[in-house]
This record gives structure tokens, C-alpha cells and sequence, in this order.
């Protein structure tokens, strides 16, 4: 019990620093992070290739997580899927064989984005987990499918470029919604 | 009383009738606990009875649909005798809805079902315990963390690339202070008093979902004694303007020492693999004895933290590691002032002209801060008791009206990004002369030459009308022309009369005396006729005609009667 006073209040404390810290430019940067990055996924490979058509999968992306109704859920779902996104391209990248330096900067332009945020976020009470929509959980689901995937087949080339195909799709949706949202 | 119990699951349906009382309650109180793929189910019996056994029942509603499936007996939860049961094999699907019903048993007794207990594996899982390892070195601790489900094949927290961990660390003495900070995976831990025990525990956490996991068990370690060493660098500082990105340090060794500033991609610290040894070295700043080095080379894009460090090194290559700096490149940076330049256009609009801070690297600037600029303007006189105005604008040219003629105005101008909360130093002050005023000298020029041309209107008909009448007058009551010598007596009566038809005159000549002298007479006549016919332009019958065509008529006339 008093382990977890402390650490109540050393997480109170935590989020009074934050919360003072500057986090206005955070829309501005996302925008500049998502083009970054989708340019960077074009540069980090070749086209697509043709003996990979054959294995397309459809991995159906949620796209109700990203509806205009709900402001504050669709920013916390943009940030979530930076994180699955950070995640997913974070290893065995061997067989891909893409340009290690466009890689290196997506990942570091997509960790920065997810810092910043994690940061500036204001812890919402501990109750915030029953408010659980079940669309989270589709978009969890959508992300264990590719991770599954890319498993499955050992992260050979053509499991990554459907990936790759898969997260620029996913990257140029999140494009469109966050113009909207921040106009 | 009679219980009805109907077992739908054996075909055909069967219904029972007990007779007699059926004591057997059902179990109360359902829970699950779930830590990482760990699944505990737990339940109260109210009743009394001992020899009773407990079987649970499943289903799961796949894929969000609304229809589950069947019910099926739960794996690990059939004929238990305690009143918890491990069923962790049966779960798989950890963001699908499951319901759970359970019983109590006896030889051929069953009780009704338990209220159903609903729950999506993801939503009520606990984050297990993270691994730690421990290392001491020169007063400080190293820490490595593994992850709660390392080198498990099925997860519960596939991303385990987004725990963020929370070290709790105290000395291990009475009264001690507990220290709570965030930790990476690989990481060190400062500010430790040498040659003391510390113990401390780890907890993985869930940022997005605010999930606090379980703390690993406590572990103890003694730090060891901190070496001194004296050509370390010190004060390790960033300077940044305009994109272009400076790294300073002192160091009070006083032989000599080199420096490789070495930096790390931000991203790599995040992960689970030893960062240690992707450090690298930053081009132009490899083997230098300058306390300096422009690192902006490998600020390949504006999206991207980096940290840097210097390895400073002397002879018996013995080298030591500063601290480390990070950097976010847009945060960091500080903005130089605009360029400036002012013009004053005819309408008396005083334009300023701004050139965004940055120079070459100035799209990299704009692009991301997306500027605005403040502008101050102020009357520069004598006294300085002169208002400073303030302007802000989006674009690069500023326009300002309502300016006072003849007045220096001086302006400055300040850039600033609202979204970074950044502004740069005001540009240096141009000032510019607004023009005298125009309009009252125009005014009084136009007012003279109106006056001018309008007098000249007036004036010139009047002055020829008054010499008109005066040349009349002069002509009447002073006649220029003076009659021959020989006719003088005749006295002015003759002359007096204008209307005289001054025709007759030569004719009478020519009755009268010779020809010769008529001719000369006549010449004489003739040219004082013509002096004094061109001096008087209207007397006689020659009112609107030419003066010599008329009086050369009358000489043909002349002459025709001559002859």
C-alpha cells in the first residue's frame, strides 16, 4: 500500500510536469511526421513486385476508427497506430533489403511523434479502460493479422512488401483525416 | 417444490424432475484474473455442502459478430474441487467477447448455471513482470529490462515495443526515499551515493491504455566507488540557430586532448537490443582539439530526436564518455531575426518587405514553424514619448496606412511560430522618411496658373479693346498724318470729317495739275495713304479686307482713270 502511494504520487507529480510542458505544435509536427514518413516508405524500397501479386492479402483495414465524430477517440487511435506501426518495422528487416538510412528515419521521425505524445497526453484517470470502444480492439486485431502474417512466412520479401503496400495505405488515410482534423 | 432442470445440450432434450429438493446452489461471484496470457477463473460456493464439484462452460463471440458460438466445456475448469481452475489453454482469441457460466456438481446432481460472466480477454488483462539485470559500474547502476512475455510464443502484449517502464529505486536503509523514474530497456542510473546498497523493482506500463503492470520482484545492488576522471568534458551544451547546430564543452585538463563527437538516432534507445554499440561518429568532428563541433550534418531531416556525446581521449589512449544531450531539432533550434526592408509608396503606404530568417536553410524553417511576423513601428522624433505600434501578420509583406507626411518612421520586425512557442530576436531597425506633404503647394500652383490664365483672359480682350479705342481717339483728335505743305491752308475742317470718301482726293489732283506731278502727287498721296491706311485698320470702306489688296484696288482704280 504504500509502494503504490508513492507511486500515485510520483505519477500525480509526473503529470503536473507534463501537462505544463509545450505541446502546441503536436498537430503541425504529426502532419509534417505523416508525409515524412510516407515519403520515406516510397524511398526505403523498389516498386512493388510482380511475383508478390500472387500472395496479396486482405487485411482489411477499420476504417470507422478514424470517423470525424469523435475528435479526441481518432487522435488516440492515430497514436496507437504510429506505435503499431514503430513496432512492426522494427525488426527482422533482413530479407526486405530496403535503404537502411529511409528506414532509420522513418523509425526515428515515427518515435519522435510517439514521445511527444506520450509526454504531452494527459493521463486520463484509470477508469479510462472501461471505456473501451471495441473499435480499438478491431484496429488491435488488424495489427496482430499483419504481425501474424509476416510470421507466418518467416518476413520474406514479399511478406514485407505487402506489408510495406499495407502501411502506406494505412499512412495515406491517417494523411487525409488529419487535414481534416486540423482545419 | 419441484426443480425443473432441462439439459439442452444432449439430444433429444431431456428434462429432469427431481423430486424432492435440490440444495445444491449455484457458484456466486465470478472472477477472472488474467495476467498476461495467464487465465484464473475464481468463484464463491455459498452452500454448505463438501463433496461438491465445480465445471465450467464457454463461448466466444468471434470477430465482433453479434452471434456467438456454441457453448463448450471449459478445458482446466471440469470436476474441480477448489474454487478456482486455470484455463489459459483455451483462450486465443484475446480481443474477442467470452462468456463463462459454471456449476456446481454432485454424482448426478447439478445446480442452474452461474449468472454469465462476459469479458474480452485484452480489457481485463494484467501486465505481468518485467525481467530485470543489473550491473555496477563507477557509482552507477546499469539496468537491462526485458519484457514482460520475452521468449513466450503466444502474447498477450504483442507490441512490446510500447511499454514504457517505471523504476522505483531507494537505499536499502531505514527511512529511505523512494525515487521513481522512467526508464528504457537499456539505460543508467545516476546520482547514486558510491559504495551503497540500492534496491529497486520494475513495472512495465501501458501509456495508451493507462495500464500499470505488476512489479518484478525487488532486487538489491551495491554500488561501487566513482573514479574521478579529470579529462572528461564538461557542460556539454547545444547551440542552435537557424537550423545550423553547434555542440560546446569545456574541459579543465590542461594537456592535450582530443574529442570524437558521436551521436545516436533517438528511435534506437526504445528498443531492446544494445544500443551501445550503434553510436557513431559525426563527419568533421572525428580527432579534433577544439572544444566545438558543427554537428548539422547529420540532421538529415527535422523529424527525428537524436542524442550526442563526447568521447574524449589522451595519449595512452585512456578515453572517457560526457554526458549526453538530446536533441529534437525544431525544439532546439533557436530562430534568427527576419530580413527587413522598407519602401514608401506614392499613396503614402509605408511597405515592409520581410525576408523569413534562415537564409539558404530558410524552406527547411518555413515549412515547419509555419511563421508569422510582428511588426513594431514607431515615429522616430525628438521626443521619446512616441507610441510603439504593433502589427502581426502571416505573409512577407506588411502594409502600413494612416502615416503622418514629413515624419521618419523606424520599423523592426520579429519572427515567431505560435505552434512552437518560439520567437526570434527582433531584425535591426529600418526607418524611412515619409514625404513632405504634396497636396498644399500643388494646390496654390494650380490656384496661380488658374489665376494667371483666367487674368490672361480677362485682361487681353480689355487691353485690345482699350487700344482699339484709344487708336480711335488718337486718330481723331491726333491724327498722325500731316497734309501736304501745299494744301496746308486748307484748314483741318476738311480732314476733320472721317467719312470724307478720301477717293476724291487724287481725282481732283489730276484735274487740276500735270501729269507728271500728278503721278508723283499721286505716288506721294498714295504712300501716305497707305501709311496712314495701314496705321488706321478700320476708317473708309475697307472694313473687313486685306489693307494692300484694298488700297491696290484702288490704285488700279486710279490708274485706270489716269489713263
Amino acid at each position: 500500500m504504500n509502494d503504490f502511494g508513492l507511486i500515485l504520487i510520483g505519477l500525480i507529480l509526473c503529470t503536473t510536469t507534463i501537462s505544463s510542458l509545450q505541446c502546441n505544435h503536436l498537430p503541425l509536427q504529426q502532419r509534417k511526421v505523416i508525409e515524412n514518413s510516407l515519403q520515406l516508405l516510397d524511398k526505403m524500397g523498389k516498386k512493388f513486385p510482380q511475383q508478390c501479386l500472387r500472395e496479396e492479402m486482405s487485411f482489411r483495414f477499420p476504417e470507422q476508427v478514424l470517423k470525424l465524430g469523435q475528435r479526441e477517440a481518432v487522435k488516440m487511435a492515430i497514436e496507437e497506430i504510429f506505435h503499431h506501426i514503430f513496432y512492426i518495422f522494427s525488426k527482422n528487416l533482413t530479407l526486405a533489403a530496403w535503404d537502411g538510412t529511409a528506414l532509420e528515419q522513418f523509425q526515428n521521425g515515427l518515435y519522435q511523434q510517439i514521445e511527444q505524445l506520450e509526454a504531452c497526453v494527459i493521463k486520463k484517470q484509470t477508469h479510462y479502460f472501461q471505456k473501451k470502444e471495441v473499435n480499438r480492439l478491431k484496429l488491435k486485431k488488424y495489427f496482430q493479422k499483419i504481425d501474424c502474417f509476416l510470421k507466418d512466412k518467416q518476413h520474406n520479401l514479399c511478406s514485407w512488401e505487402i506489408s510495406r503496400a499495407e502501411m502506406r495505405r494505412c499512412l495515406q488515410l491517417i494523411d487525409k483525416v488529419v487535414r481534416r482534423l486540423n482545419n | 417444490v419441484k426443480d425443473t432442470l432441462c439439459r439442452p445440450s444432449l439430444e433429444p432434450p431431456l428434462c429432469y424432475f427431481l423430486v424432492g429438493q435440490t440444495n445444491l446452489k449455484s457458484p456466486q461471484d465470478i472472477q477472472v484474473y488474467v495476467v498476461n496470457t495467464n487465465f484464473t477463473l475464481r468463484w464463491k460456493y455459498t452452500g454448505n455442502d463438501t463433496d461438491v464439484t465445480f465445471s465450467a462452460e464457454y463461448r466466444w463471440f468471434e470477430d465482433f459478430k453479434v452471434d456467438g458460438t456454441e457453448w463448450k466445456k471449459l478445458p482446466g475448469c471440469q470436476n474441480d474441487t477448489r474454487t478456482e481452475c486455470d484455463f489459459s489453454s483455451a483462450i486465443t482469441e484475446y480481443y474477442d467477447k467470452h462468456h463463462l457460466r459454471i456449476r456446481t456438481e454432485r454424482r448426478e446432481e447439478v445446480s442452474p448455471w452461474s449468472s454469465i460472466f462476459e469479458m474480452t480477454p485484452y480489457d481485463i488483462a494484467q501486465i505481468g513482470p518485467p525481467g530485470i539485470e543489473l550491473q555496477s559500474i563507477n557509482g552507477v547502476i546499469k539496468i537491462k529490462v526485458s519484457p514482460p512475455e520475452a521468449n513466450q510464443v503466444q502474447k498477450m502484449w504483442i507490441d512490446d515495443l510500447s511499454f514504457k517502464y517505471n523504476l522505483v529505486i531507494w537505499e536499502n536503509s531505514s527511512n529511505a526515499e523512494f525515487r521513481s523514474q522512467s526508464i528504457f530497456p537499456t539505460d543508467k542510473i545516476y546520482d547514486l551515493a558510491p559504495d551503497t546498497t540500492y534496491c529497486l523493482k520494475v513495472q512495465a506500463t501501458y501509456p495508451l491504455e493507462s495500464k500499470e503492470g505488476l512489479f518484478s520482484p525487488v532486487h538489491c545492488i551495491k554500488t561501487t566507488h566513482k573514479v574521478n576522471v579529470t579529462f572528461c568534458a564538461t557542460n556539454v551544451s547545444i547551440l542552435a540557430l537557424n537550423m545550423k547546430f553547434h555542440l560546446h564543452w569545456d574541459n579543465r585538463y590542461k594537456q592535450h586532448v582530443s574529442y570524437n563527437v558521436q551521436y545516436l538516432s533517438g528511435y534506437l534507445k526504445k528498443l531492446y537490443d544494445d544500443y551501445s554499440v550503434k553510436w557513431l561518429n559525426v563527419p568533421g568532428c572525428e580527432n579534433i582539439t577544439d572544444t566545438q563541433c558543427n554537428f548539422s550534418s547529420i540532421i538529415t531531416t527535422v523529424s527525428g530526436t537524436f542524442y550526442l556525446r563526447v568521447q574524449a581521449m589522451i595519449e595512452n589512449n585512456k578515453s572517457c564518455l560526457s554526458n549526453e544531450v538530446k536533441v529534437i531539432p525544431l525544439v532546439t533550434n533557436e530562430i534568427g531575426p527576419p530580413g527587413v526592408k522598407v519602401d514608401i509608396s506614392d499613396d503614402v503606404l509605408l511597405h515592409i518587405q520581410i525576408y523569413p530568417p534562415g537564409g539558404s536553410e530558410s524552406e527547411v524553417m518555413r515549412d515547419n514553424y509555419d511563421f508569422s511576423y510582428r511588426i513594431l513601428y514607431w515615429k522616430n522624433s525628438s521626443n521619446n514619448e512616441e507610441e510603439i505600434k504593433m502589427k502581426e501578420i502571416k505573409q512577407t509583406i506588411g502594409t502600413i496606412s494612416d502615416l503622418t507626411p514629413s515624419t521618419l518612421y523606424c520599423v523592426k520586425v520579429q519572427a515567431f511560430s505560435k505552434a512552437y512557442n518560439k520567437s526570434s530576436h527582433f531584425s535591426k531597425e529600418e526607418c524611412i522618411k515619409t514625404p513632405g506633404d504634396k497636396i498644399l503647394p500643388l494646390v496654390i500652383l494650380a490656384t496661380f496658373v488658374t489665376a494667371v490664365v483666367a487674368v490672361l483672359l480677362v485682361a487681353a480682350p480689355l487691353i485690345f479693346v482699350l487700344y482699339q479705342a484709344y487708336s480711335k481717339i488718337k486718330y481723331v483728335f491726333f491724327p498722325s498724318c500731316q497734309p501736304p505743305l501745299n494744301i496746308e491752308g486748307f484748314g483741318g475742317q476738311l480732314f476733320n470729317s472721317p467719312y470724307r470718301p478720301t477717293a476724291e482726293e487724287p481725282i481732283e489732283n489730276f484735274s487740276i495739275i500735270e501729269t507728271i506731278i500728278t503721278e508723283d502727287l499721286n505716288q506721294i498721296d498714295f504712300k501716305d495713304y497707305k501709311h496712314s491706311k495701314q496705321s488706321s485698320r478700320d476708317s473708309g470702306n475697307y472694313s473687313n479686307d486685306d489693307d494692300t489688296s484694298g488700297s491696290k484696288a484702288s490704285e488700279e482704280m486710279l490708274e485706270k482713270e489716269i489713263v
